[in-house]
């Protein structure tokens, strides 16, 4: 089994009018063994920009710290927050210093940009950026997602409808993967508002 | 993908060209034999549990297909047989096989929420569509794993199967 | 010499080998219709109605030829399967799910096989393997009933599944199978395994998800603070049954491929009955009535640090 598949994951960031959603699954496992229910895999930068690190947890807990780190020095010398843009740079440039012992990690970026203009991405474990218009899906249940959303996605959803739509996307997607599931984390991003929502899910 | 049938029963396999064809030929030849035994075509259950025998029989060199066998049964209602490469089969609701399953399976879950055979009380399993539905969301799932699998793509061939006879639609896919 | 070079002549006569692989010949005679009806020997259907024999690759490396082809059709592995006798007869119960590595590839299996009406099989590892050669047993078992006009008993299906499983033995078959049934010595269960073992118990679990199964149905769960519902011989059909259900839901909770439905069969001197079938996604929210905010509360603190 491939270490990106040792604890089990699944994310998906899509775009609305004016809004994005990222979601993930909560599952937190050693290979066939459920651990933990209430994982955390998205990752607050700031208010407009969010980040799912789907692969080993073990990375991906070091590399949002590290990404942290990273951002809050930005901050304090640029005295305002990063662009989304900027930010998948950033992770870019970190994973490739570990261009021949990589962060186990395919992470996800989603965010608000300039006039709300929302900007989604995801890059492999060594930091080629992957840019798309519609969705992005990383994880175990990757290949269940993109069906799912390629399926189910539209242009220029509403949050609410967007929301429903990732949500759906999300849990068709992890009911048909061993290693993911078991709940799911929604985060909707407006200009104005950032909605989170834990969903049930089967727990099996 | 290559599409066979018998008068209730339909056959989609996907896999190795060559074992595909091998396959379907010896099950039309087992069929054939029937009909002039017994001068009556093969149910669908029981061709389902020849091609299962007839897997099997490949156990240790197995027909690279993959297969979903769809028909009418006894009592005249829709039946599919889906089936891995060495002859387990399983009666159920939907199914799909091949490379493009794993994208197009949890959709089909999603829209068409079929209630397990196992649960007792029991629940009826037959999923409410019209015809015309059926056959647009088969559409759906087709374009949508044509864009990202790569192996599934130029054509699409649907055959629908009903008490009046059998009549085929074809939709054109993405070229690439 | 090459002890596959036996296997050339299999088609010829049966003296021509004494290897063991003769036995490789899978005696279907069972499975097909009966001889043409019209003429005693018909060139045309000889080819079709002769019992097929199992093909097997001309290759040096049979092994490694095996170890490429699993991989290539990757057999549905990953199961919890229980069963267990008590005073009233045996419990037998399981999950549902079928995968293959990562995918599930059916939420809706039926790994508890009815052989006949007074005997259950149970499916682990190879779902083909399982479901053939339970097939078999089940015609193996209905000839024996024609020939000695009574139910064949326990023991002796199970060491017939045995016998033909330690025939295959290193040729790739993969099954882990509990039978179990009521005959006329009263409730029976045996283990038997592709590997040729066949164990006599009061309680087995199989699969992926066993030890999970085995966790709960050895110490139990807790009805209330001084009841504890625990395997020991005298439980009540219904306490039986509910440890049986806990059991593999708590092995599908906590193993990624278990899931689906939770079958409960019981077999009672007058046959075997299903109980219950229940999906486990439901049966969380009824063993866990939904309370709030508590992960909430911790999800928050796990981000801060």
């Amino acid at each position: 089994m491939s270490i990106f598949e040792y604890n089990g994951s699944a994310v998906v960031a899509m775009v609305g009018k004016n809004c994005f959603a990222i979601a993930s699954d909560r599952r937190l496992g050693v290979q066939l063994q459920t651990i933990a229910t209430d994982f955390q895999r998205i990752f607050k930068i700031h208010d407009r920009l969010f980040i799912g690190l789907s692969g080993l947890a073990t990375d991906a807990q070091t590399l949002y710290q590290r990404l942290v780190f990273r951002h809050k020095l930005y901050q304090l010398r640029e005295e305002r927050d990063m662009k989304p843009e900027t930010f998948a740079s950033l992770v870019s440039a970190l994973l490739y210093e570990k261009r021949f012992g990589p962060y186990f990690c395919q992470p996800v970026i989603a965010g608000l940009g300039d006039e709300d203009k929302p900007f989604i991405c995801t890059m492999d474990s060594i930091g080629a950026k992957e840019l798309a218009k519609d969705f992005v899906v990383a994880g175990t249940a990757s290949e269940s997602l993109y069906g799912a959303c390629e399926a189910m996605f539209k242009p220029d959803m509403e949050p609410e409808e967007l929301f429903e739509t990732v949500s759906q996307a999300l849990l068709a997607s992890v009911d048909r993967d061993c290693l993911s599931g078991w709940g799911g984390h929604v985060y909707v991003i407006t200009p104005t508002e950032v909605k989170e929502t834990i969903l049930k899910g089967r727990m099996d | 993908m290559e599409i066979q049938r018998a008068d209730k029963c339909v056959m989609a396999s996907s896999g190795f060209q060559a074992d595909v064809k091998a396959l379907q030929k010896q099950l039309a030849a087992r069929h054939l034999i029937y009909q002039h035994q017994h001068n009556k075509q093969v149910s669908c259950p029981a061709m389902a549990q020849l091609l299962s025998n007839t897997l099997y029989y490949k156990r240790f060199f197995p027909y690279y297909s993959f297969n979903v066998l769809g028909g009418l049964d006894n009592e005249g209602k829709g039946c599919v047989y889906t089936y891995d490469a060495v002859g387990s089969y399983e009666r159920v609701g939907y199914s799909s096989q091949g490379s493009g399953s794993t994208l197009i399976m949890p959709f089909l879950d999603n829209q068409l929420k079929s209630p397990s055979p196992l649960l007792l009380p029991a629940q009826d399993a037959v999923t409410p569509l019209s015809e015309s539905e059926a056959v647009d969301l088969v559409k759906t799932c087709f374009a949508s794993a044509t864009e990202r699998d790569i192996y599934t793509g130029d054509k699409l061939e649907i055959v629908v199967l009903n008490k009046e006879g059998l009549h085929r639609e074809y939709m054109e896919l993405r070229k690439d | 010499m090459d002890p596959f070079a036996a296997i050339e002549p299999r088609n010829s006569d049966r003296t021509a080998s004494q290897s063991r692989f003769i036995n490789m010949k899978l005696d279907t005679s069972g499975l097909e219709s009966t001889a043409p009806h019209f003429g005693t020997s018909c060139e045309l259907f000889s080819g079709f109605s002769a019992a097929p024999s199992f093909d097997l690759p001309v290759t040096t490396d049979f092994d490694g030829f095996q170890k490429e082809s699993i991989q290539m059709v990757k057999p549905a592995k990953g199961t919890t399967t229980l069963a267990f006798i008590f005073k009233e007869g045996v419990m037998v119960a399981a999950d549902s799910r079928a995968s293959m590595g990562g995918y599930i590839s059916s939420q809706s299996v039926k790994k508890i096989i009815e052989i006949n009406p007074y005997m259950l099989g149970t499916m682990a590892g190879g779902a083909a393997d399982c479901q053939f050669w339970h097939r078999n047993l089940g015609i193996k078992c209905r000839l024996h009933e024609l020939a000695n006009k009574r139910r064949i008993s326990v023991t002796g299906a199970s060491k017939l599944l045995a016998n033909i499983l330690y025939s295959y033995r290193g040729m790739g078959l993969s099954v882990g199978t509990m039978i179990a049934g009521w005959d006329e010595t009263g409730p029976g269960l045996y283990y038997v395994d592709s590997e040729g073992g066949r164990l006599k118990g009061t309680r087995f679990s199989v699969g992926s998800g066993s030890p999970y199964a085995y966790g709960v149905l050895d110490s139990g769960y807790l009805i209330s603070y001084n009841t504890c519902i625990r395997y020991k011989y005298d439980l009540s059909v219904e306490e039986a049954a509910e440890l049986a259900r806990r059991s593999i839901y708590h092995a599908t909770f906590r193993d990624g491929a278990s899931g689906g439905v939770a079958s409960v069969y019981h077999v009672g001197p007058n046959g075997w009955k299903k109980l219950s079938g229940d999906d486990v996604g439901e049966l969380y929210y009824q063993y866990n009535p939904v309370s709030t905010s508590t992960v909430e509360q911790e999800m928050a603190e796990s981000s801060s640090t």
